[in-house]
């Protein structure tokens, strides 16, 4: 098989020269740390609001907050991003809904896309872009890309209302 | 000429981490305390630009005793107030809540707090009621702003007219170089075409800086650039409070708005206004205070998060578990029916390796009403065999049904299960004069129980322990899953549905290969026996008393049980699916589409499978004209007699033979016998 994975080593030094572009510009992404004894110890999450507007009925939007979490998947060998959800009131907007709000994703396979799966860091259950779609994206960036896992990131983030500044892609 | 400035208000976000650090409190330090804390909530420094209104926003973070500081948030100034009872939180004079904490905020900026940290001119009260054990949070915040500061806009324009692009390169330069609690309020002063960003301390504690010069009142602005955020209401007060001098005259705002311009910061949508400031004496204690937030609903009223989705564990194992099923709809199964399965009502006779073993499939397939009847305890040697089981079960000896039903509650705690230790009277089991009553209760209820579930699974460890529920459940029409075990094999089968008068049905059409047989013509677990069920542990040998079966036979069997009771329930014909059996030997291409399949394909009568040969084979056969369980003289015996009858086959089981008219064995041909499909391998199985 073509080797289309990144090691967990490598993984911890792309998100670190992320983290560090992050800074500069303010955009908030954040490094958090768990257990030293664990390997998959690491994970960048940034917290994001946006109006999210019902393609099919234009009334119907709402302010969610996106919490956006960037793992490494140690069984796929992959990086994923996954994602919690909330209104205003703090309470989660569940996937369902999120596919209504979501015109993105209506071409692709959307329960095979998006669906939700145990974190890989926290064990808890959290939206996830299925990271067997990864292998894909990642084969190409891997033998081109600076930083394969910004790479994969831009192409990715557009899909779940991630914005991701271009300054990431020139580091590339 | 003047008009009045409008402002706009902030808007309340609320992360989940911040009700779930409140419960948390509510627990282990509030108790059943009325709390009334310092909390800190943030907003951004940098504009959403998709979003009508700038957000306060407050996490689990709140709580700390200081502001946890990240470089992009605004601090804010929280008062907290969680009522203990819902009662008080409606109740609670909220005018006289914000007057009395706009006047601690006076006092605040009267004894030099805010001069030392403008970022207090940041300031919300939070009234909530937490019902934690419904996850229920009624929630209002405020905004506090002095409503006899009334502001009137002279003019305004883009801060480009007065900055030039290099001056805001400098602003932004010595912006970022200033502390989180003075980013928020400060002066701005141009000195020779220099940036100069002044503190309030500064500003005021020394006359001269002001002296001669047109100040910039700078404020970031809490809102989006076209907007003025309310916050400036009280930066007028303060400003008024230490420069009474500047009642009533015009002066210069700078509303500064943050935006990202590429990848730069940028200051571009900074407005400057000039504004003619009241003619108030400065703010005291009978001034009015107003801010209250509105409801979703635009409505002066509170708000309630119901969090029981996102915080209540057993909750958010039900939606993950849904999820898994549902995933099995949208891609595979579109036409299954999930509620459906989820009011099923299922009845398990016989808690052992089986009950076990079905009740975890069931579980896994979203089935949440099952009910237990067991006789036994739970016994030191069951917990390897049988997984709802605990050793410690075992050293308490728990009643099998109980156990299973509570140890389905920990696995699963959304599962409606019960469990109810009663045994279950047999043919050839006589009862005596002091039983009799309790007899009768059990028949009640085991009559009851049946009556009340959809699915009955017999799963017991005798054959004629099944014959009671067979002969309910027949007259009941019930859906009837039945399992037993041999040493390395297993049966699994469903009972053909109870028709008094048998319709002829619809000819079917079969492949080449098939037969089939109408779901009212199929038979039960007795029909391929032609005798009555007797005592079968009578003078047996303990290796003989069916209880010594391969220990994964049971699990197979228990599944296998599990997943043909959902393939017929999810069968268009329900019970009356008929059932297809391969007439022919070498069948290569199995059709299943010809074969009426449910959605979840074939729904065969019964599956027999040898561990020995690891071979599986479904045969169907039909009704047996004199079962002693499901034939039309039995039933119609159960029903014109009821107890009557039950008694006499408890005591006497040769009565049923009669009853059912059963041949004598000389008068059978040989041929009949195979007819009837009496299998050695069967006829006396060990079951459990």
């Amino acid at each position: 098989m073509e080797n289309s994975t990144i090691s967990i080593q490598d993984f911890h030094k792309y998100i670190n020269a992320f983290l560090t572009i992050s800074n500069d510009l303010l955009d908030e992404w954040k490094l958090n740390t768990i257990d030293q004894n664990i390997e998959n110890n690491k994970f960048l999450t940034k917290k994001q609001v946006v109006l999210l507007r019902n393609p099919a009925d234009p009334d119907l939007q709402i302010i969610a907050t996106f919490e956006y979490h960037l793992v490494y998947n140690i069984s796929y060998a992959v990086p994923v991003l996954c994602f919690n959800i909330w209104r205003q009131d703090g309470s989660r907007i569940t996937l369902e809904e999120y596919w209504n709000y979501n015109k993105n994703l209506h071409d692709y396979n959307m329960h095979d896309t998006l669906t939700q799966m145990d974190h890989p860091v926290l064990n808890k259950p959290i939206f996830t872009l299925h990271p067997c779609k990864t292998y894909e994206i990642l084969k190409e960036f891997l033998k081109t890309s600076k930083n394969p896992v910004i790479s994969w990131l831009s192409v990715v983030s557009q899909f779940v209302h991630l914005d991701l500044l271009e300054e990431y892609l020139k580091s590339c | 000429m003047s008009i009045p400035l409008s402002y706009v208000p902030l808007n309340s976000s609320v992360n989940p981490s911040f009700w779930s650090k409140l419960s948390e409190l509510k627990i282990d330090v509030y108790k059943s305390n009325e709390i009334d804390v310092v909390i800190w909530g943030y907003s951004r420094l940098i504009e959403n630009a998709n979003l009508p209104t700038s957000l306060l926003e407050v996490d689990s973070t709140s709580f700390n005793k200081e502001f946890s500081d990240q470089e992009t948030y605004i601090p804010f100034y929280g008062k907290f107030i969680n009522t203990n009872t819902i009662e008080k939180f409606k109740s609670c004079d909220k005018q006289l809540l914000i007057n009395n904490e706009g006047m601690k905020f006076v006092e605040r900026f009267k004894n030099g707090d805010v001069l030392k940290n403008p970022s207090l001119l940041n300031w919300f009260i939070l009234l909530t009621f937490a019902d934690i054990k419904k996850y229920h949070y009624y929630y209002w915040f405020a905004f506090p702003v002095p409503q006899s500061v009334t502001i009137e806009k002279v003019s305004s324009c883009n801060i480009s007219e007065e900055f030039s692009d290099e001056m805001m390169i400098d602003f932004y330069n010595e912006f970022k170089k200033l502390n989180s609690i003075q980013t928020s309020y400060f002066v701005t002063l141009k000195i020779n075409n220099l940036v100069y960003l002044s503190s309030l301390y500064e500003t005021f504690s020394d006359e001269s800086v002001l002296k001669d010069r047109e100040p910039y009142f700078t404020f970031l602005n809490l809102s989006p650039s076209s907007n003025v955020g309310s916050q400036l209401r009280t930066f007028v007060a303060f400003i008024l409070h230490h420069r009474p001098i500047l009642e009533g005259t015009k002066a210069k705002f700078l509303a500064l708005n943050l935006s990202r311009d590429k990848t730069n910061i940028s200051l571009k949508k900074s407005t400057i206004y000039t504004l003619k400031l009241p003619e108030v004496s400065s703010i005291d204690m009978s001034t009015t205070w107003v801010g209250w937030e509105k409801n979703e609903r635009d409505n002066m009223g509170p708000r309630l998060a119901n969090m029981k989705n996102t915080l209540d564990p057993a909750v958010m194992a039900e939606i993950s578990n849904d999820l898994n099923l549902k995933l099995m709809k949208w891609n595979l199964l579109p036409n299954i029916d999930l509620q459906k399965i989820k009011a099923t009502k299922c009845l398990l006779l016989g808690a052992g390796t089986l009950g076990c073993s079905v009740a975890r499939t069931l579980l896994g397939w979203g089935i949440r009403n099952i009910t237990f009847v067991d006789n036994a305890v739970v016994s030191s040697s069951n917990p390897v065999r049988q997984s709802l089981f605990t050793f410690q079960d075992a050293l308490k000896s728990k009643p099998k049904a109980q156990a299973a039903a509570d140890s389905l509650k920990l696995i699963c705690p959304g599962v409606n299960s019960n469990g109810y230790q009663f045994t279950i009277p047999m043919p050839g089991h006589p009862v005596g004069e002091s039983l009799l009553m309790q007899t009768m209760e059990e028949i009640d209820k085991l009559t009851e129980l049946i009556q009340n579930n959809d699915i009955i699974f017999l799963l017991l460890d005798s054959r004629e322990g099944r014959w009671l529920p067979t002969l309910i459940a027949a007259s009941k029409q019930k859906m009837v899953i039945n399992a037993a075990l041999g040493f390395d094999s297993y049966l699994v089968m469903r009972h053909g549905v109870y028709e008094p008068k048998i319709q002829e049905p619809k000819a079917m059409t079969c492949p080449a290969g098939f037969k089939s047989v109408d779901g009212r013509k199929l038979g039960c677990y007795f029909c391929t026996d032609i005798v009555a069920p007797g005592n079968s542990m009578k003078d047996r040998p303990l290796d003989q008393q069916c209880t010594v079966t391969r220990p994964g036979v049971s699990q197979i069997a228990g599944a296998l049980a599990a997943e043909l009771s959902l393939s017929l329930l999810m069968h268009e014909e329900q019970i009356a699916a008929p059932a297809f059996y391969v007439s022919k030997q070498n069948v290569n291409d199995l059709e299943i589409d010809k074969l009426n399949p449910s959605i979840l394909g074939l729904v065969p009568h019964s599956i027999r499978g040898f561990i020995s040969s690891y071979e599986q084979f479904s045969p169907a056969t039909e009704k047996f004209t004199n079962c002693v369980a499901c034939s039309d003289f039995v039933v119609r015996q159960y029903r014109d007699f009821g107890k009557k009858f039950l008694f006499e086959v408890f005591n006497n089981s040769k009565h049923l033979e009669e009853v059912a008219k059963v041949p004598k064995f000389d008068d059978l041909s040989e041929s009949d016998i195979y007819e009837t499909g009496v299998d050695e391998e069967f006829s006396d199985w060990a079951i459990q």
